[in-house]
């Protein structure tokens, strides 16, 4: 249980460092920002686009990751979870 | 028992804020079960059941005091009358006391954090015994819903030591004022404005509860 929350925990990590950023980030921000290795990072973010989670887009900047509906709608979900979890003291 | 410690003044009232808890109580459950079914956790579960356990024991409460009131304006018989509002008094009582104590079981068991089935049967067996098995029903159920949510009331306390947020806190002091209108329904044997200050401060209490579920969640 503990392992299947801290893999929720980072994919929410990813996604508020996008919202954090106006939807919109390079990668190398999102490592900063969810404290991940470039491997662990990748095997996220690719895991992400499959679900339909973010977007990327290929600019002359370099790779951007965009937050798509779906990856808003997990924010809400996830924080609106925790906050239940919490407030009545049901979080171990 | 209804008829005998509700004030005069606050008959018809009560039936209204009994439904307003039963109302709240399930909204509270239904959030339960719908985080339960995202994540899969069985103490949001059990947190869910007790919940519906405490909704149905208002909504019946409420339902079977509306039922004596109805009675009480009839014009029929004396005697009849009679026989009947000290029938749905003793049924409103027991229905009600069954339901809730089994809500306040199942979440002290909740706080209990552990997986035996053993224990909350244990539980239930002690609670049930002791209740019907007392005297003087009435003091016992009230003692005993008091004495579970001291323990509940402790568990909120060092949930809110631990997070130390507002929202924490709301629930929190939901749970003491629970815990002080159970108190308060122990002398309303004997004093009928206490039942209304049971009923006030379960209100606010659940007011409180309300205002959390709504800064969970909104956007």
């Amino acid at each position: 249980m503990n392992v299947k929350r801290e893999r929720l925990q980072v994919i929410f990590d990813i996604l508020r460092a996008i919202q954090d950023k106006n939807g919109k980030i390079k990668p190398t921000h999102i490592m900063y920002k969810a404290n991940l290795s470039y491997t662990m990072l990748d095997e996220y973010l690719k895991e992400l686009a499959g679900k339909g989670f973010i977007t990327s887009e290929e600019t002359k900047e370099g790779k951007f990751f965009s937050l798509s509906q779906k990856g808003f709608d997990y924010i809400h979900k996830y924080k609106y979870v925790i906050d239940f979890a919490v407030s009545f003291g049901l979080s171990e | 028992m209804y008829i005998f410690n509700a004030p005069e003044w606050f008959i018809g009232y009560d039936i209204g804020l009994e439904l307003a808890f039963a109302v709240v109580a399930l909204i509270v459950s239904w959030h339960a079960f719908k985080v339960y079914k995202i994540t899969g956790q069985s103490p949001t579960k059990i947190f869910g059941i007790s919940f519906l356990f405490i909704s149905i024991s208002y909504f019946l409460q409420s339902f079977l005091n509306y039922s004596i009131v109805s009675n009480l304006n009839q014009s029929i018989c004396l005697a009849l009358q009679l026989n009947n509002l000290i029938f749905l008094n003793t049924i409103e009582f027991y229905v009600h006391m069954v339901l809730f104590l089994l809500g306040l079981i199942t979440l002290t068991y909740m706080t209990l954090k552990i997986k035996s089935k053993k224990t909350y049967v244990l539980l239930v067996i002690a609670i049930f015994t002791s209740t019907f098995l007392s005297s003087s029903q009435h003091y016992s159920f009230y003692f005993i819903s008091s004495t579970l949510l001291i323990y509940i009331a402790m568990h909120y306390l060092i949930n809110y030591l631990r997070h130390r947020q507002a929202k924490t806190l709301l629930v929190l002091f939901a749970f003491i004022l629970l815990l002080f209108g159970s108190i308060h329904y122990f002398f309303a044997v004997n004093h009928s404005l206490f039942y209304a200050i049971s009923h006030i401060l379960e209100l606010i209490a659940y007011i409180l509860i309300l205002i959390n579920l709504i800064l969970v969640t909104r956007k």
